[in-house]
């Protein structure tokens, strides 16, 4: 249910009777989910008939799907930790390295090497977790401190993986992918992987996160550090399997945008910034909240980058959007995308 | 006279001095008052790119030093009201919205540098800045637009000093302990962090402007979040609460690179075209959390004024 929204028909809001159509309580009554499929419904209408719709969901879904999947990641970590990890980014650009070592070194196709690079990312969150922010915990650094430590690591495994992997930019050497056609626009088949990825992704780790006895540890956990300790929840496992799903998403999106463009050190950090801010837009709600927010970003990203003529003016109007949220919804934005 | 002077080291002096001149300014911000600026490289990239534009552009009916002087004020202007602005932005939100406000004040002038070609050059940089004076050969004017830079920074440095022993700074040191406190005592908490930022941002803009006028040449590449880090990384392991913390910090960590093994390490020539500015930065970025969590008050310690509020306690 979306904060503030009310059930009731009518009201008194500022002492004027307030009459409700039938309508629009039914649609408030719906779950999001059946909001955000109705839109998409609408759209697949409206795109029939439109080119430039057409192009703008078909592109900006499937071509920002990275962004989705990296900002499910970053998202589980910062709701259930409360820690803004701007290290998160690395594990994205180590995602793209480790899947090219992975088609490079084994010759394994993009598709064969994409789990296990994610898996990869996710050993690598969890290793960052243990000797850096662990014991950063242990010490009782938080707030400002914790945030610039994450700075830190970022820097230093942006620049340490240059000696691993080499100074220049990669690509992969896969064959060219197959392209299939999507309302008359051709997007190619790791492109819809991407896509397929963040739809089982979302929905494993929606459900992991609700149903699950884990989930309902992490939950508790989140919610009260002490309390649940107390209940028998043990912190290490729990914390420890939020960093793998975290650095697993975010390892996926890395070979995601990494395909789809190249692979260099400053990978992820140019998309952090536009992930944090559809986390803290997108956190108001939930985890499901986050994807549709991406969503949303990705295809309004591709419909100005198609207007404009420049990504980099689209990105500026999307930040610049999203500063004045921030500005309106202050530290309720901050506040509503922890646990 | 300045032969024994390399040119490159002349410009590793002043790199250094412009990253000293950001941590003094950093530590008023995050030492002090504990107001999160990640976003330096956008103030002092702000101010680079307004006195550049303007030098360049405009077609001034005088000729230097007037030329610069109007330039360098309208830059530090201009980053001053882009501090005013940010800080009026980010004045009510916790640690994790000032991130993403300064953040994202940083990403937005970046990207204004790079698509607004006409103006900028773009990508591929704009050239055309001279120093205010001409007292002969490039190393002499070099050398001593090093010196007033020097002055510049060493005046940052006496406000910063000033700052400590005002009402402002310890205003400022009470918005950092505990702001709700401050507030209920009746003080303008958010009149301070506002006052603050302007300025602090506005000397960030004239060390772009400083810049721009040493190096004669704009580009994009220089206002990444590198240089935030930088005078991060100094700050933090000099001590980012100590007046001198900048000053001690820096010249371990950019002093150390590039003016102690960019000219007296023995090393291979060509580890200098890679290898070494990527070395740098990853022993930057391994310094910030090894510091942070083994040594998080810096190599000069805890701030002055607690210590001296001790021995007071003590001594009644």
């Amino acid at each position: 249910m979306v904060q503030g929204l009310s059930n009731e028909p009518s009201g008194r809001v500022g002492g004027v009777d307030v009459e409700t159509s039938d309508l629009a309580v039914s649609l408030r009554s719906l779950p999001n989910w059946a909001i955000a499929l109705g839109a998409v419904v609408a759209l697949v209408v409206f795109a029939q008939f439109s080119e430039f719709v057409a192009e703008s969901l078909v592109i900006g879904a499937t071509e920002n799907a990275p962004l989705v999947l990296a900002a499910l990641g970053f998202a589980l970590l910062y709701r259930l930790t409360g820690l803004l990890n701007v290290a998160f980014a690395e594990t994205i650009t180590l995602g793209g390295y480790f899947a090219i070592w992975l088609t490079s070194s084994f010759s394994w196709g993009f598709a064969t090497a994409v789990l296990p690079a994610g898996i990869m990312a996710g050993a690598l969150s969890v290793v960052t977790y243990l000797l850096i922010f662990r014991v950063a915990r242990n010490r009782n650094v938080d707030g400002l401190e914790l945030i610039v430590i994450s700075f830190g690591l970022a820097l230093f495994l942006r620049h340490a993986l240059q000696f691993v992997f080499g100074y220049n930019t990669r690509f992969f050497e896969t064959p060219p992918p197959n392209t299939i056609n999507v309302f008359g626009v051709g997007v190619p088949s790791f492109r819809l992987l991407a896509v397929a990825s963040v739809a089982v992704l979302s929905i494993l780790i929606y459900q992991f996160i609700r149903r699950t006895s884990y989930g309902l540890q992490i939950r508790a956990l989140a919610s009260n550090d002490g309390l649940a300790q107390a209940s028998g929840v043990r912190p290490l496992t729990v914390t420890l399997l939020i960093w793998f799903v975290a650095g697993l998403a975010g390892g996926l999106a890395g070979a995601f945008y990494g395909v789809g463009s190249a692979v260099t050190p400053l990978l992820g950090s140019r998309q952090l910034l536009l992930i944090l801010l559809v986390v803290l837009v997108g956190g108001i709600w939930d985890l499901l909240g986050v994807v549709y927010v991406g969503i949303a970003t990705g295809i309004a990203l591709t419909a100005m980058t198609l207007l404009f003529g420049s990504d980099l003016y689209a990105q500026l109007i999307l930040i610049l959007f999203f500063l004045a949220m921030l500005k309106v919804r202050g530290n309720k934005l901050t506040d509503g995308s922890k646990v | 006279m300045l032969d024994w002077l390399d040119a490159f080291l002349i410009s590793g002096f002043f790199g250094v001095l412009q990253i000293i001149g950001l941590g003094l300014l950093v530590h008023l911000q995050m030492g002090l008052s504990r107001v999160a600026n990640f976003g330096v490289a956008g103030f002092w990239g702000l101010g680079l790119y307004v006195f550049g534009v303007l030098y360049i552009k405009v077609d001034w009916p005088f000729g230097d030093p007037f030329q610069f002087l109007i330039c360098a004020f309208l830059a530090t202007v201009a980053s001053g009201l882009a501090g005013l602005l940010v800080a009026w932005l980010i004045a009510d939100l916790d640690v994790d919205g000032a991130l993403v406000g300064t953040l994202g004040f940083a990403t937005v002038v970046l990207i204004l540098a790079t698509t607004q070609t006409e103006l900028t050059g773009g990508a591929t940089g704009l050239g055309g800045m001279r120093f205010p004076y001409d007292l002969g050969p490039a190393k002499t004017n070099e050398f001593v637009w090093v010196l007033i830079t020097t002055v510049l920074v060493g005046a940052i440095l006496l406000y910063v000093r000033w700052v400590h022993r005002s009402p402002y700074g310890r205003l400022l040191i009470a918005v950092g302990t505990n702001e709700p406190l401050a507030r209920s005592l009746g003080k303008s908490t958010t009149r301070a962090k506002l006052t603050l930022f302007a300025t602090t941002s506005a000397l960030m803009g004239l060390l772009g402007a400083m810049q721009g006028v040493m190096f004669r040449f704009l580009n994009p590449a220089t206002i990444t979040i590198n240089i935030t880090l930088a005078a991060l990384a100094g700050l933090i392991l000099g001590g980012i609460t100590r007046v001198w913390g900048a000053v001690v910090g820096v010249l371990f960590t950019v002093g150390l690179f590039d003016i102690v093994i960019q000219f007296y390490a023995p090393l291979p020539q060509e580890w200098f075209t890679q290898a070494i500015p990527v070395a740098r930065e990853a022993v930057f970025g391994a310094a910030l959390v090894l510091v942070l969590l083994f040594r998080p008050k810096g190599l000069l310690g805890e701030m002055k004024r607690p210590q001296l509020m001790r021995r007071i306690h003590d001594f009644n």
